[in-house]
Order: structure tokens, then C-alpha cells, then sequence
């Protein structure tokens, strides 16, 4: 589908390109190095061959749990070996991605550019220059997963309050932790999720979650 | 009076649902004044819950795919104003039931505990859905786990969202809830003697009935 822009971004950039390939649903990915991201979206928006005028999307992606959930144990997609070993309880680095949707309208064909991060390290050059709308991405991601997006003009939280503490999309985050923004009352309810009260403030993931107890809870919940 | 069993989950209801209540229901030798004090109150009460529940100005707290069924409800086919309460008012400090219709997430809990205390005595709430009564499904990190950790609910009307037919049974559940309440007409202070004697008889007749 798009294999032809990919080796576009090849000859013109070729060593900012880490790795490419099409996924299941025909999407066509391409992996950059992180320094030199926004050289290669600018060239993939501003180049009349490529012309992705349109940014769909940013995704972040917390490839912690993703091995023991979605594959089986089977590596990720072009990396050797597996993203996660219980073993070591703790992920094979890069953990995160932060993943950019583009749209070309003019060539009707979309394309995904995929940075990839090292969790001690979450930081990414922002595009807001190139695409006005990169701005709630971003703040977005930066809300849900706390990556951080160098250059970018108001990285605040997007949706959830200034009072919350951590990261809530990270495969980490107690899955029932609540942090209430006025008192409440406190129902010991199996039905309900539970409240802010003693045992509320976070059922350790390993116990309500499939796939996490390979996760020392000590290390993550 | 009463259709249904009265819900009255201890420490949710308003001051002023509990006022006189109970007492008016035991059987006790009253004398004269006390009689006719009672007399009065009860027909007061009446006459008050008779007026109050027949024309509730309800405050919609929309939040969700719920107003659609408010909506519903509203409208021409359901009819809400058949009970009294076609009159919405889009301001806390006119209304009298506080619907929350919808989900609440915890980002929006101190708006509407704001809102609740914007609004004047008496005031009732009605939980619209299972969002607001519960948290629904979304057992997450943004939602708050039912209206009620937060405020104190009158009613809850289950379903996702709930057909009007349940929101019009859950607002005559409501109308009987307000016509229950009793409030204490006179000023009269009653001897610390008689307040104790009707303290012992509540509490002896409290054993006895089993409460």
C-alpha cells in the first residue's frame, strides 16, 4: 500500500529509518530513530510525493504486559526476542511507543510512523509545527503515559484534573485506584469499584489482572 | 398512602424527613395539646407533601447518552408533566430534584456537589441510570462509583440507559417518598419529663417491634 513513501523516507533519510513493515490489518509502519523524527515528518508532510497533509492520530502504546496478553509469547513485529521476560520482571526496553497516523488525502493512502522509547528515557521532539492538531495529541499522550514531548508550547494534562498523580494508560496503573477530588463516602462493595477507603486505594493488579501475574507487585502496582 | 416500602437508608435523608416521623406512628396516650399538635402536624404534612411532590422542578444534570432518555421522558409520549414535573429548571437554586443523568467522572464531582449545594431545602436526587448510581460499567480510573459517594440519593433508577417508563416509576417511587415526610409544626417546647417519657416509650416500643 504505502511500501512506496516508505522507500522514499528511505532514500531521502535513510538513516533516520530503524525498520519497516506492513501489519495484519495492511497498515504499513515504519520505525524512526527518535532524533530525527521531525526531519522525517516534515519530509512526509511537505513532499509532493508524499503529501501527508492530514495527522489522524498519536497513539501511545505501553508494550509492558503485551507479550503474556496479545502474542503468546511470540516476539514483537521486526525485533528479535520477546518484549517482555517474566524472569527478569520487568520489560525488555524500548517499553513505549509513540505512534503517528497519517493520512494522505491527495494520494488516498495512510501510513503510521512509529517512534519507539526506552522507559527511562520518555522523551520525544513535539510536531506541533508541522500539524496544528499534534497539540492535543500530545498533551494526550503526555497525559495517559507520560512521555514527554520536547518543544511542545502548553504540555499539560488534556483530560484528566491537575491533581492526579500518574500516568492512568500505562499497563502499571492499579486498574481500581481512584484518586477523588472531594471526600466520599466509602461503599465496601464488591459490585462497585472500590472507593477511596482502606483496600480501595488499589487492589494490587497482579490479583484482578490476566496476564500480570508473572509482575512482582512490589515492582509495579 | 404508600404504594411501595419507603426508602430511607439511614444517614442519606434530609434533615427534615426525619423530623416527628416516627413518633406520629406510635401508639401512644397523647395529652390534648399534644394530640392537637399532632393533629396539625400530620394534616400539615399532607398538605406540604401533597403540594411538594405534585409539582417537583427538576434540575437535569446531563452528563451522558442518558438525556436522550430523559429526553424521552420529557417528551410528548411519556409525558413527565402528567406527575407533576414538566417544569425543568436549568438553574440549582429553582429546582428541587436533582436528576444526574449520566456519568459522573470524579473530574466533575466537585461541580456537581456544588450544585447539590446550590440548591434550596428541601431538595431531593434522583440517580437516572447506572452511571450515576453505581459507576455502570465503567469501573476505571476517571469515574466516580455512583452520585451517592459524593451526595446523598433519593432514588435510583437502574438501566442502561433506563426505559421512561422506569424513570416515571422511579419518580412516583420519589412523590410517595415526599409525601411520607412529616415535619414538626409547633414551636412548642416539650417538658424534658415528657421527652423523656416518649424517649423511654419509643425505646421500650423500639424492642418490642423489633426496629
Amino acid at each position: 500500500m504505502a511500501q512506496a513513501f516508505i522507500e522514499l523516507l528511505r532514500e531521502k533519510l535513510p538513516d533516520a529509518v530503524v525498520s519497516s513493515h506492513a501489519e495484519k490489518g495492511g497498515d504499513d509502519v515504519v520505525t524512526v530513530k527518535r532524533e530525527r523524527l521531525v526531519e522525517a515528518m516534515a519530509f512526509l508532510r511537505n513532499d509532493p510525493a508524499t503529501d501527508f497533509k492530514l495527522l489522524r492520530q498519536i497513539a501511545g502504546v505501553d508494550l509492558l504486559t503485551y507479550q503474556t496478553e496479545s502474542t503468546g509469547g511470540a516476539s514483537l513485529a521486526g525485533r528479535e526476542g520477546p518484549a517482555y521476560e517474566p524472569r527478569k520482571k520487568s520489560p525488555v526496553e524500548p517499553r513505549f511507543q509513540v505512534a503517528y497516523n497519517l493520512y494522505s488525502i491527495t494520494k488516498k493512502k495512510s501510513l503510521r510512523v512509529r517512534v519507539e522509547l526506552r522507559s527511562e528515557d520518555l522523551r520525544v521532539p513535539t510536531v506541533t509545527s508541522l500539524w496544528r492538531t499534534a497539540d492535543w495529541w500530545e498533551r494526550y499522550i503526555f497525559d495517559m503515559f507520560g512521555v514527554q514531548f520536547e518543544g511542545h508550547p502548553n504540555l499539560q494534562r488534556l483530560l484528566m484534573y491537575p491533581e492526579f498523580v500518574g500516568h492512568p494508560l500505562r499497563k502499571d496503573y492499579p486498574v481500581r485506584k481512584r484518586q477523588p477530588l472531594v471526600p466520599e463516602l466509602d461503599f465496601p462493595d464488591l459490585v462497585r469499584g472500590p472507593g477511596p477507603g482502606p483496600g480501595g486505594a488499589g487492589v494490587p493488579m497482579s490479583q484482578t489482572h490476566v496476564g500480570r501475574q508473572n509482575v512482582d507487585p512490589t515492582t509495579y502496582d | 398512602m404508600s404504594r411501595l416500602p419507603i426508602l430511607r437508608p439511614e444517614g442519606n435523608v434530609p434533615e427534615s424527613a426525619r423530623l416527628g416521623g416516627e413518633e406520629n406512628n406510635v401508639p401512644v396516650m397523647l395529652s390534648r395539646l399534644e394530640d392537637s399538635i399532632g393533629f396539625f402536624e400530620r394534616n400539615l404534612s399532607n398538605a406540604l407533601g401533597w403540594a411538594r411532590k405534585n409539582s417537583i422542578f427538576q434540575y437535569p444534570f446531563v452528563t451522558a447518552c442518558c438525556g436522550m432518555e430523559y429526553m424521552s421522558a420529557m417528551a410528548g409520549r411519556y409525558d413527565i408533566a402528567r406527575f407533576g414535573a414538566e417544569f425543568p429548571r436549568f438553574t440549582p437554586r429553582q429546582a428541587d430534584l436533582l436528576m444526574i443523568v449520566g456519568t459522573i467522572n470524579i473530574k466533575q464531582s466537585p461541580v456537581l456537589k456544588r450544585v447539590y449545594d446550590q440548591m434550596c431545602e428541601p431538595k431531593w436526587v434522583m440517580a437516572f441510570g447506572v452511571c450515576a448510581s453505581s459507576g455502570g460499567f465503567y469501573d476505571n480510573y476517571a469515574t466516580l462509583q455512583g452520585a451517592d459517594r459524593v451526595i446523598p440519593v433519593d432514588v435510583y433508577v437502574p438501566g442502561c440507559p433506563p426505559r421512561p417508563e422506569q424513570v416515571l416509576d422511579g419518580l412516583k417511587i420519589l412523590q410517595d417518598k415526599i409525601q411520607a415526610q412529616r415535619h414538626r409544626a409547633a414551636t412548642v417546647e416539650r417538658s424534658p419529663e415528657i421527652a423523656q417519657r416518649d424517649q423511654q416509650r419509643k425505646s421500650f416500643l423500639g424492642k418490642l417491634l423489633g426496629k
